[in-house]
């Protein structure tokens, strides 16, 4: 009875493993394909509106004709041409670009061109901007924004991240307290940016007491020995990382302590209260960890954020970063640095969202999938 | 644990602290090294740039300029500030200071078609007559005073205030000027006399037009003041009667409606324009042609215009320049100029300023229309007040834009700006009235057929004129890109050639002495490389065939007829042309072949010959390789690997024209002395200027100029460059005059007293080109012109006579004097109201 007993249960739970892996496998192409088409969605809508379909390709031959007419005009090499010659040259100028810019094709073929290079990460060359290096390689003008970027908005958002949610583990302890009441009555100074943060900064700092550098990621000319320029960055770091801080730290503190109320509130937590559970065996076991999942959430997400920068704050603070390369990039209408840098910032996304599936069901032992055991 | 994160938390905090009061470091390179006071006799001692180091660094807010400056992180800054606010604050600083600088102006474009538009509305701005009333119903010192905050200067004609020809043209200017001041009654009486004309009519304040209001678009653009001149005009408009639409656009979507669109379409009746000039043009005589007929560009507007017959003939006489004398030219721009105004497609509102701010220690020269980055000789002025040496930090808007190569590399003008302070032109641009003076170059010769007009200013060079210019059988005319050899004049043509102009150029006896920075000295294959290449990219066989390099080229072509080495040590070059410039100057720097170093050159040609790079943007992007940059990025490892073969093999890139120029021991030297360069400084950017490029680092936003210490001028040799001699003037005679009748009018009867200085010091009288002075009647009508005497050192006299006296009749009138330099473009005026009264009048005066 037992020999058959088992010989029955095994083939069962093979059955219900290749049954999960299998429902595993589906879910994860569904889940995939979905996160695709959002991607590729996303992506045409902004090679769209980067062009406000198509109507860009009129502005911009009427600009190259203007700018080739100005050459022309300014330029006493050209001044004892006759008129007709000089609309001739200036016509030759404009063919030139307009061909250089692939202007005399119809928009919808470029933008199905931009498309499918962008989905397979050949993110081409830029049409007017280059990498402060001088390359015309999209990915060379991205990479070389991305380390200032990380550092700035690394920095500061790990700060933030970290120092909020333990603060606010801390201060729902405290609930009532002068200092939880303090928080609570800051919170609305985040209603400002970050970038009205740093104009102040930089007006006490760097201008009435000029004890910081008032923009750049280093010193001019940049120190030579790798310490000095280390502690130049610190130096430079010191203003937009305090304004990204003052912006949004009471802000973060009074949700996450918020939310970790709630949930010591939980009937569970008050047992183990009642229970005399030590107060951090509760707040590990019983709120944390059910917490986690969200924590997790916010923290995958604030890291993938890091990628598009903040374009007034870098602007306010002349930091190389993305934010600023993004706007430059609108500026141009470089279509190329536009498409790279959103298409990246998808697959990032789309990446995070899956992984954050995956992870949700290792965290919480209450996801399943969909038919499986609740 | 809680106390060890607590002590770590501190120990961070402690950090922090320590480093932000740590001296900054951007400070304390720059505040104390302002160099050494030194006396006249030590600064003629210094040869080359008065300052040790420049360093640049992105700066593209002007906002934050007056902060920099006062706390000593930057010395100036590159971008001319135009914002009135911003210029508020540099003008109450302490230690701050400011150039001012013309390049900008301001105008009303006016829609020209109709009268009855495609929609069958009424444009009025087709009436020649309604399109001049306005130029007195707007309130031009309103404008420059209050909208643009003073920093601008009304401007009623086709022509810069700040350029020669305006200054030349003082006395007709003024006249025009008066002609057409504000007067907004005299503006509505027109406006309404025309508007009845053209069948409208006013009913309860307001223009219909076949029972319809008449409505008018004001396309105003939106990025400056242009805003408030928009709202202002409009206003001005709806006070007149029109339905006023005003549409706010940008200077993209504003380029879309009144450049593209058909003018007959209606979709604009006025736009506010604005036109951007970055050197001083000493020759405006094509901008009646640009500005009022269909030869300007080939946009609808343009072809929309419809000039008067005589205007448009004269305005394409002086387009193509064909007057026999100066005189005759000056003739036609002064009837053109009042055509120009009766014609009034546009109307002239202001020339905006913008102020070059500085730290009020540093003097530099600042160019009267580029400003500081369109500045020739800023490199060769720049220093601290009555010292030599110390560091100063430029902020500027744009560093490395775009991949700097020396043939076809950035554009930008900031980019520019950095690349003059390494390079040493053979000719530099005087700041202050655009005349090229000598820099390698000991004297020209220029010679001009007959029937060209060409005027000399400077002592530097001289003219004549010569029936007939032979080119010699010898001289080089063009480029056999197969035998990579010029062809000469003889080989290609069977006929003799003749040009219009040569120009014979004797540069400095010791100019192959000067260096390159690298240390290497020049040599007459550096004048020939150039050439050769610029031959090549134009050769369709050539793997350096550049088609956006043809344009230029065939324009250069079109007049090129030849060049011809007199001699090598001293070099004399002589240079034929059929293109003409009226100031020999201008001809003599445009033509005279300026050196580049060869061997730098080498590597680039090397690179594109094997389609690695490409000197141009465009070409790059059809051959899909990096635009060469001699400076940083994936192209210096590129040029690194064929300066090493280029050495190992003791290539260079012409066998055929540079084997009798060039020995292997120059060559070698050349790739050694480069080589070193590049293990030093890591790029490949070389010039011969009184700053070298020292160090360069992109992505910080920053790079740094070093003085070069072989530079072989004395330090002062610009020095007296540094500020604009603008005459200061001070008028002064009675103010009642006693009126003679005409017929007993004889001999002379008022005269007045004209003080001319500069810094309180007397004007030196040979730097003054002329005085003249208009008599103005109690109406405006111009009753007398003359020159003012000199009788005393920096004192001018101004007698009138007595038939003007007599003709002006009783009452005030005004006396306008204009003063131009020959130290600076921008004329001086003055002006002295007095009355007349009848004779015996004087006595009865209490």
């Amino acid at each position: 009875m037992s020999r058959f007993g088992t010989s029955n249960r095994v083939p069962a739970a093979r059955r219900g493993g290749w049954r999960d892996l299998r429902r595993l496998l589906l879910y994860t192409v569904k889940r995939l394909l979905a996160l695709f088409v959002t991607v590729v969605v996303g992506v045409y809508l902004t090679i769209v509106i980067a062009n406000m379909g198509g109507q860009v390709d009129d502005l911009r031959r009427v600009q190259i004709r203007s700018e080739a007419a100005e050459v022309v005009r300014a330029d006493p090499a050209f001044q004892d041409l006759s008129s007709q010659e000089r609309n001739e040259m200036i016509q030759r100028q404009v063919a030139l670009e307009v061909e250089r810019l692939r202007l005399d094709e119809p928009f919808l073929v470029r933008s199905v061109d931009y498309l499918q290079r962008a989905l397979r990460l050949d993110l081409g060359r830029a049409e007017q901007m280059h990498s402060d290096l001088g390359s015309r390689a999209v990915r060379d003008i991205i990479v070389e924004r991305l380390p200032a970027t990380l550092l700035l908005f690394g920095t500061a958002n790990l700060l933030i991240f970290f120092v909020s949610v333990f603060v606010a583990l801390w201060l729902s302890r405290r609930y009532g307290s002068a200092l939880d009441r303090s928080v609570v009555a800051l919170a609305p100074t985040s209603a400002a940016p970050a970038w009205f943060y740093g104009i102040f900064l930089i007006l006490l700092f760097a201008f009435v007491a000029p004890l910081l550098p008032a923009g750049g990621m280093v010193a001019v000319p940049p120190p030579e020995g790798r310490w000095a320029y280390a502690l130049s960055m610190v130096r430079h770091l010191l203003l937009p990382v305090s304004a990204m801080l003052l912006s949004q730290i009471f802000i973060s503190i009074y949700s996450w302590r918020t939310f970790f109320l709630i949930h010591s509130s939980e009937d569970y937590v008050e047992m183990a209260r009642a229970k005399g559970l030590p107060s951090r065996l509760i707040e590990r076991r019983y709120i944390l960890r059910p917490t986690l999942a969200p924590i997790v959430t916010s923290f995958l997400l604030m890291l993938i954020g890091l990628w598009s920068g903040a374009i007034i704050l870098e602007q306010v603070f002349n930091w190389p970063g993305l934010g600023s390369l993004l706007f430059q990039a609108i500026g141009h209408r470089d279509t190329p640095v536009i498409i790279g840098g959103v298409v990246i910032f998808a697959y990032l996304l789309a990446a995070t969202v899956f992984l954050l599936d995956i992870l949700y069901a290792v965290l919480d032992p209450r996801v399943r999938l969909a038919g499986g055991r609740q | 644990m809680r106390r060890l994160l607590l002590a770590s938390a501190a120990l961070l905090l402690l950090g922090v602290v320590v480093v932000a009061l740590r001296p900054p470091d951007s400070l304390s390179s720059t505040t104390g090294e302002q160099g050494q006071v030194v006396d006249e006799s030590a600064l003629a001692e210094r040869r080359g740039a008065l300052v040790d180091r420049v360093v640049f660094t992105g700066e593209d807010e002007p906002g934050r300029v007056t902060g920099l400056i006062e706390t000593g992180a930057q010395q100036v800054f590159t971008q001319g500030i135009s914002s009135p606010a911003v210029f508020r604050r540099l003008r109450d600083s302490l230690v701050i200071d400011y150039d001012l600088s013309y390049g900008t102006s301001s105008e009303l474009t006016l829609n020209p078609a109709g009268p009855e538009l495609a929609d069958g509305s009424l444009n009025p701005f087709h009436v020649p007559a309604i399109r001049e009333a306005l130029n007195r119903l707007v309130d031009r010192d309103y404008i420059a005073q209050e909208l643009y905050g003073g920093l601008a200067e009304p401007r009623f004609l086709p022509l810069s205030t700040a350029f020669p020809d305006y200054a030349r043209l003082a006395d007709v200017a003024r006249e025009l000027e008066l002609r057409y001041a504000h007067d907004p009654q005299a503006a509505s009486e027109v406006i309404h006399r025309e508007m009845e004309a053209l069948g409208a009519q006013f009913r309860d304040g307001q223009w219909r037009y076949a029972g319809e209001p008449v409505r008018l678009t004001v396309l105003i653009r939106t990025e400056d003041e242009r805003r408030l001149v928009g709202d202002y005009v409009a206003n001005l408009l709806e006070g007149l009667g029109f339905t006023v639409e005003r549409r706010y656009r940008t200077a993209e979507e504003a380029s879309r409606i009144w450049i593209a669109t058909d003018p007959q379409a209606g979709e604009w009746h006025l736009y506010t324009g604005s036109w951007i000039t970055i050197e001083i043009q000493r020759d405006q005589a094509e901008a009646f042609s640009f500005y009022y007929t269909p030869r300007g560009r080939a946009e609808p507007l343009w072809q929309a215009y419809d000039s008067a017959p005589a205007f448009d003939e004269l305005a394409d006489r002086l387009l193509r320049r064909d007057y026999r004398s100066w005189e005759e030219r000056q003739s036609m721009m002064a009837r053109a100029l009042e055509l120009a105004m009766q014609d009034s497609s546009r109307i002239w509102l202001v020339d905006q300023l913008n102020a070059s701010a500085r730290a009020s220690n540093v003097e530099v020269a600042v160019d009267l229309a580029g400003g500081l980055s369109g500045s020739a000789l800023w490199p060769y002025t720049l220093r601290y007040s009555g010292r030599v040496g110390g560091q100063m930090v430029f902020g500027t808007p744009g560093l490395l834009t775009e991949p700097w190569n020396p043939v076809a590399g950035s554009n930008w003008i900031f980019d520019r700006m950095i690349m003059r302070a390494t390079q040493d032109p053979v000719a530099l641009p005087d700041p202050f009235t655009g005349l090229y003076r000598p820099q390698r170059i000991v004297e020209a010769e220029v010679t001009v057929q007959e029937d060209v007009t060409v005027e000399r200013t400077l002592d530097w060079l001289s003219v004549a004129t010569k029936e007939r210019i032979e080119v010699p059988e010898a001289a080089w005319i063009d480029w056999d890109g197969e035998a990579g050899w010029f062809v000469s004049v003889g080989e290609k043509y069977d006929e003799p050639v003749t040009a219009r102009t040569k120009v014979r150029i004797r540069y400095d006896d010791a100019l192959f002495e000067q260096r390159w920075h690298d240390g290497s000295r020049l040599s007459l294959a550096d004048f020939v490389v150039p050439w050769a290449l610029s031959f090549e990219r134009a050769d369709e066989a050539s793997p350096l065939y550049d088609v956006a390099h043809l344009p230029t080229f065939e324009a250069f072509q079109r007049h090129f007829r030849g060049w011809h080495i007199v001699s090598r040590n001293p070099l004399v070059i002589e240079v034929y042309s059929d293109q003409i410039f009226p100031d020999a100057e201008t001809l003599v720097a445009r033509r005279a072949p300026t050196p580049q170093p060869w061997h730098a050159l080498a590597l680039g040609i090397f690179a594109e010959r094997n389609g690695e790079l490409a000197f141009s943007s465009n070409k790059a992007d059809r051959l899909r390789v990096d635009w060469m940059s001699l400076v940083a990025g994936p192209s210096v490892p590129i040029l690194a690997r064929y300066l090493e073969r280029a050495r190992e093999r003791g290539a260079h890139p012409y066998p055929g024209v540079l084997d009798e120029l060039l020995d292997e021991e120059e060559i070698a030297a050349r790739y050694r002395a480069l080589a070193d360069w590049h293990d030093q400084r890591g790029h490949f950017w070389i010039g011969n200027g009184p700053f070298l490029l020292d160090s360069v680092h992109p992505v910080e936003g920053s790079l740094v100029l070093e003085r070069f210490d072989d530079f072989p001028d004395l330090a002062d040799k610009w020095l007296g460059f540094s500020r604009p001699a603008i005459p200061e003037l001070e008028l002064g005679g009675p103010l009642v005059v006693e009126a003679v009748s005409g017929e007993t009018a004889a001999g002379r009867a008022a005269s007045f007293e004209l003080a001319v200085t500069l810094a309180g010091e007397p004007y030196p009288l040979e730097s003054i080109e002329g005085v003249q002075f208009l008599l103005f009647d109690g109406r405006g009508t111009l009753v007398e012109r003359g020159e003012a005497e000199p009788h005393a050192n920096g004192r001018w006299r101004i007698e009138l006579p007595r038939p003007a006296l007599a003709s002006l009749g009783i009452g005030a009138n005004s006396l306008e004097v204009a003063v131009t330099s020959r130290r600076v473009a921008l004329p001086a005026f003055a002006s002295h109201v007095f009355a007349t009264v009848p004779p015996g009048g004087m006595e009865a005066a209490p």
